[in-house]
């Protein structure tokens, strides 16, 4: 069997994200970059099923700048066994980086498709389901669990009651959520071995999808700052501030 | 606790005179809370807490202990491991918290005014939004003030590469135990003006007077910091590890501990950095801003690895996982906290420390061979943090009688190896007995005279150091 992993190079996790200035988008020169989480959940979940002996291949996929490079890297330094990178400097919204997955998709045939169900950046919460329906593959997304069968997969899912299980038909999607598994720390040898594993540079003309932007970004800014809170002296004081000042009473 | 001296009354409306009564505590629960600090080796007892709110209430306040013969024991955030901050005989807890503001900031000097109370954490930030960094840090970064970081020459897990409060502190504002207030440096790089008091000031516990503001020098941070954890299988291939790091490599830590003292850790919920279980492990923490970097701490660590003094490794790929990775380190006082450790905080030259280490190994072997032993440390500094856990059938005043006897064995062991008996954490009471291991009778009669200079009634933090 062969997965297909998508990773993401996004601000790290424990950076403080600022506005731009200019309010066009969020700052990103001289800020630490690493793997999306919920994409090095996928990219464990993966690595895991090759090391039960369920997967022969994987193949991370990253799109972006030439800078992905490394996201990929740490990928197969984790395991994957060769990586895709499809490079551009344009901005890539959801739909265009389902179309690009897609076509790898197409081209590379894997059995199963494991991506973060969403990235920490932009939130959106769409490429995974994009992809799925323009393939036409069944999909589980947030899953806290992923059991393969004989050409098919169980995934739990963690939905707003609870947890919800789906069986689905390979080839099909599956989207990561927080609970699924803890991803490993990367070994050093392993960071050498990795230097060593095939990477393949396409462009999005190869693939032959054009990755114009469909949304426009109007202007991206900083959160209201909170005011700062105040002591009140007695009960009847706090029902007229909530009342007169606040009005949520 | 003991219930509320009722004959100190009247002392106490004295003070309410000049401090906002409200800030003179005597409830049950502030004299619990800020009479002791992380020992809880000690009953705290203070007679009352006072939280001034400026530096004429804190004159105010030493003067009237002057003309009353009151003890006074400067508070910080009572993060301390050695008792410095605990008030157990009646005293004056003087809380730093309410004076915790920064002052001034000056991106030409590079440096920072800021109040006594402020906590290093705040003042991290502070310097992270300028574009600068703060870098003595600890695990109770959190909690501890500049103030108490500074009456303890705070150390801490960067001290390889930016060395330790002492050496970032340019100015400073003391209310000497007579109740004067000295405007000590202010700020110069340069001051060839005669004796540099601001540095008895460093890591005087609080014995001399009390330490109001300080002017700190601030630095670039680090440039994409990573961290490596690296299985050890014996205690020379961690000193070996260290010369070949630190010749090729930036390193901001270069800490140590061992599979015991991990475990307690894993059990907080933790993953282990790798499968292999090896006796040590060290956390090697360097700048890593591109891939020559990358690289070169690669082929160390193959090198390394040929030689037999590392087993297997891992690095962070994110400045979450360098977090996680700290944790194993960091988070080690904190879980080991309810076997009630016996802690040795001890130093010497990093040449001596293989050799010191054998020592006390084989010592802890023949004598205490039922006590479970944790070594951390920070070994790039020379600085070891032994730690004896408490069986659980052992009733603590045994335990404590039988560690005060590992002591005086492993102190012998310093005097000997020219080490101290406090790295980091201080004298305060928990070492008062052994200061003579580190310091000799001729010596510590030149700091009795000096406190006599700056506090001669002894109202500052009495019987701290020593008695």
């Amino acid at each position: 069997m062969k997965i297909l992993v998508a990773v993401k190079r996004v601000v790290d996790y424990n950076v403080k994200v600022r506005a731009k200035a200019d309010g066009t988008g969020v700052e990103t020169a001289n800020v630490k970059m690493s793997m999306n989480p919920f994409d090095e959940i996928a990219v464990e979940e993966a690595v895991r099923m090759q090391e039960a002996g369920k997967a022969q291949e994987i193949v991370a996929i990253s799109l972006g700048v030439a800078a992905c490079q490394d996201t990929i890297r740490t990928a197969l330094a984790m395991g994957a066994d060769r990586g895709i990178l499809v490079e551009t400097d344009a901005e890539l919204q959801p739909l265009a980086v389902a179309k690009l997955l897609k076509a790898v998709v197409e081209k590379e045939n894997p059995d199963l498709v494991i991506l973060g169900k969403q990235a920490i950046d932009d939130d959106a919460n769409q490429t995974g389901q994009m992809l799925a329906a323009l393939l036409g593959w069944p999909q589980g997304t947030f899953a806290s669990k992923v059991e393969l069968g004989d050409g098919t997969v169980n995934v739990t899912r963690e939905i707003d009651g609870g947890l919800e299980t789906v069986a689905l038909k390979l080839p099909a999607l599956v989207t990561t959520d927080l609970r699924l598994n803890e991803p490993r720390f990367v070994k050093l040898p392993n960071i050498m071995k990795a230097k060593k594993k095939p990477l393949e540079v396409l462009k999005p003309a190869d693939l032959g999808v054009d990755v114009a932007p469909r949304l426009v970004t109007l202007k991206v800014q900083e959160p209201p700052k909170r005011q700062a809170g105040i002591k009140v002296g007695s009960v009847a004081e706090l029902v007229d501030k909530l009342r007169n000042e606040a009005h949520v009473i | 606790m003991p219930t509320l001296d009722e004959s100190a009354t009247p002392l106490l409306d004295g003070l309410r005179a000049f401090i906002d009564p409200a800030q003179v505590r005597t409830d049950p629960d502030s004299r619990l809370n800020y009479g002791r600090d992380w020992t809880r080796l000690y009953a705290p007892n203070p007679l009352a807490v006072v939280l001034p709110g400026n530096i004429e209430q804190i004159q105010g306040l030493v003067r009237y202990a002057n003309e009353h013969r009151l003890a006074l024991v400067p508070s910080g955030g009572r993060t301390g491991l050695s008792g410095a901050a605990v008030a157990c005989r009646g005293e004056i807890v003087v809380s730093m918290e309410r004076m915790n503001r920064i002052l001034e900031f000056d991106p030409t000097d590079r440096g920072v005014t800021c109040q006594a109370g402020v906590v290093t954490e705040a003042l991290q930030h502070f310097a992270r939004e300028r574009g600068l960094y703060y870098p003595v840090d600890f695990a109770s970064r959190g909690s501890s003030q500049i103030g108490g970081n500074i009456a303890t020459n705070a150390g801490g897990i960067k001290v390889v590469r930016y060395g330790l409060t002492r050496d970032w502190v340019t100015g400073l504002k003391v209310v000497t135990g007579r109740g004067d207030l000295l405007d000590l440096n202010r700020g110069l790089i340069k001051n060839a003006s005669g004796y540099d008091l601001r540095h008895l000031f460093i890591g005087s516990e609080g014995t001399l007077g009390i330490i109001v503001e300080a002017t700190l020098k601030l630095t670039r941070p680090p440039r994409e910091p990573s961290v490596m954890v690296l299985g050890v299988p014996d205690l020379n291939g961690v000193m070996s590890l260290y010369h070949v790091f630190r010749n090729k490599l930036e390193l901001s830590a270069f800490e140590f501990f061992s599979e015991l003292a991990l475990r307690h850790v894993l059990k907080k919920g933790l993953q282990r950095p790798f499968d292999a279980e090896t006796p040590y492990y060290v956390l090697v923490e360097f700048e890593n801003p591109d891939e020559s970097h990358t690289d070169q701490a690669l082929a160390l660590f193959e090198h390394c690895a040929e030689q037999g003094w590392l087993a297997d490794g891992v690095i962070s790929q994110s400045e979450t996982q360098a977090k996680e990775l700290w944790r194993l380190r960091e988070d080690i006082s904190e879980s080991i906290a309810e076997h009630q450790p016996y802690k040795n905080d001890i130093a010497v030259r990093i040449s001596r420390v293989p050799a010191l280490l054998a020592e006390i190994d084989e010592l802890l072997a023949r004598e205490y061979p039922d006590f479970e032993v944790l070594w951390y440390g920070h070994i790039g500094d020379g600085n070891l943090h032994v730690n004896i856990l408490k069986p659980t059938d052992l009733d603590s005043a045994t335990f404590a009688q039988k560690c005060g006897a590992v002591s005086e064995h492993l102190f012998a062991m310093l005097q000997r190896h020219g080490g101290s008996i406090s790295a980091e954490h201080g004298v305060g009471l928990t070492k008062k007995p052994y200061l003579h291991y580190t310091r000799d009778e001729t010596e510590i009669g030149y700091l009795r005279a000096i406190k006599q200079v700056f506090d001669p009634n002894g109202i500052m933090n009495p019987g701290k150091i020593f008695d």
